[in-house]
């Protein structure tokens, strides 16, 4: 294990009950670094997305086997090993869907909510902290004025960059966006794309992403999830 | 042939939506032409003076008010009796329970829904009988054991739409708190919950009319003629629906008939507040969990 390797994937396979949507993957992602993963539809690259912060824990019938670890601060921790809480790893570890996910709720409060899961009270902290975070999604002089407004009339790019500014709101140290720009308009996803790439400084991300030009522009790697497994390009 | 069929079956179901409006307005203006010359103080408060009455330093011995304070009991004790058990139910079949337990007790629920209203009042007095001999003499029919039966009535009706409301939603709000780091009871608790609300209040709302309208059940545990407004939870009572029921049956003259509409037009009145009350509590209840975050 090297100091920048931040993921460690070695030989994890993934099945729903008795089809195997894994095989043997093996990968090492490094710290600081955007990593894009394509190839075709259903090869289960959000699978594997997923497998980082375990959300398949609650599907029926999933089993993962194999061996992943992560460094989240000084310490290697393998998920798969049931060896960190699992709402810790969740926020240290955050997630962006395809679909931007705003809760049905006023624009701090989905900012908030996160913090409040995580036990935090103390209003100038969250304040603070959800300031911090709607600046880096360059959403903060967009949102200023309104945010006791409802999330769900921001449009879809100001959505996709509010559930990424409250996913930052942990300080994440890796971010996994499941084709975070796919249902955006092209000015939108350029601002998305921008906006990743200066996460890079404090983040680790994996990508998954359909758009080749959109890899070559944000991604320091690009690999390809096929059948026999995932291999860089 | 296709457009020729498609504006049938339009032509079809707006009738059908004309005819069904014309039904319900047939039988509000029936009511209303027959009922409303009787509404008045004389027919809920009878001779008693009103504000007696309400200060309860007054009986009512030949008007509807207690009819109407015993059906606001029997909903009342009815829905909290079945609201906190229905909707703790339907939370664990939708989110905790396996596919074998969702079959077994979805069964079971269908089943309980489909018991007619008259068995679960036999069950009820059963109940009553049973704990008269072998609990406490006191008991008997009464407003605890007609609520007791109408929460029985209604638990399906809370339990599925509850479950139902659940499972419905997207997979996009189900896993948004649990990628932030939510655990399963914070997730139902702060999201899932509050975004199925409108259809669990719907479910409480259709139990809530069904408790008011049902004569069968309170028939046979606790419905009386004449009681007064119930002191107790053991006291029999009059309601509505029973009055209505008792009056067609037995009324001597016109007048008596008059008053049976008048009743209806009231237990209406009643049903509209509490399903008024109820979406107000929904309304302020979704706003309030939604936004606490």
């Amino acid at each position: 294990m090297e100091t920048k390797d931040k993921i460690i994937v070695k030989g994890v396979s993934f099945f729903y009950g008795r089809n195997r949507v894994l095989d043997n993957i093996h990968a090492i992602f490094s710290k600081h670094t955007i990593t894009a993963i394509t190839g075709p539809s259903g090869q289960g690259k959000s699978t594997l997305l997923g497998l980082f912060n375990r959300m398949w824990d609650d599907v029926p019938g999933a089993r993962c086997t194999g061996e992943i670890r992560i460094r989240l601060g000084d310490r290697w921790v393998s998920p798969l090993k049931n060896d960190i809480p699992m709402p810790l790893l969740r926020r240290k570890v955050a997630m962006i869907f395809q679909e931007p996910n705003p809760l049905p709720m006023s624009i701090a409060g989905n900012m908030a909510f996160p913090l409040k899961l995580a036990g935090v009270r103390d209003k100038s902290i969250i304040e603070e902290k959800v300031q911090k975070a709607l600046a880096q999604a360059f959403l903060w002089e967009e949102v200023k004025d309104r945010m006791e407004k409802s999330a769900l009339d921001l449009s879809g790019g100001q959505k996709q960059r509010l559930c990424i500014a409250r996913a930052l709101v942990l300080e994440p140290e890796v971010l996994l966006c499941d084709e975070p720009t796919s249902s955006l308009d092209s000015k939108a996803a350029g601002i998305i794309e921008d906006f990743l790439v200066g996460l890079k400084t404090s983040c680790t991300l994996l990508v998954v992403s359909h758009y080749m030009d959109q890899m070559r522009r944000i991604a320091d790697k690009v690999m390809a999830l096929q059948e026999h497994g995932l291999s860089q390009i | 042939m296709h457009a020729v069929a498609e504006k049938a079956v339009v032509v079809f179901s707006w009738a059908m939506t004309i005819v069904l409006c014309l039904c319900v307005s047939i039988f509000l203006g029936y009511l209303l032409i027959h009922g409303l010359p009787s509404l008045g103080r004389d027919l809920i408060f009878g001779a008693a003076d009103p504000l007696r009455v309400l200060l309860g330093r007054a009986r009512v011995f030949d008007g509807l008010f207690p009819a109407i304070m015993g059906t606001l009991f029997l909903v009342i004790l009815s829905a909290s009796l079945a609201v906190p058990v229905g909707v703790c139910s339907g939370i664990y079949l939708a989110e905790y329970a396996g596919a074998g337990m969702k079959k077994f007790s979805g069964l079971l629920f269908d089943i309980l829904a489909g018991i007619p209203s008259i068995v679960i009042g036999l069950f009820g007095f059963s109940l009553a009988v049973f704990l008269h001999n072998h609990l406490d003499n006191r008991f008997g029919p009464c407003l605890l054991i007609s609520s007791l039966s109408l929460a029985v009535l209604v638990l399906p009706y809370i339990v599925r739409s509850t479950q139902t409301s659940l499972e419905e939603l997207p997979d996009g709000i189900r896993r948004t708190a649990i990628a932030l780091g939510a655990n399963k009871l914070q997730n139902i608790a702060y999201v899932l919950i509050p975004n199925a609300l409108s259809g669990i209040s719907s479910g409480i709302i259709l139990a809530i009319g069904r408790c008011a309208e049902d004569t069968a059940v309170i028939l046979l545990t606790g419905v009386v003629a004449v009681a007064g407004v119930p002191s107790s939870l053991l006291s029999q009572y009059e309601a509505l629906p029973f009055y209505i029921y008792y009056i067609s049956n037995q009324y001597t003259n016109p007048g008596e008939l008059s008053g049976g509409y008048g009743a209806c037009l009231i237990l209406l009145g009643v049903c509209a507040f509490l399903f008024m009350s109820a979406y107000g509590v929904k309304k302020h209840l979704s706003h309030r969990t939604l936004y606490r975050a």
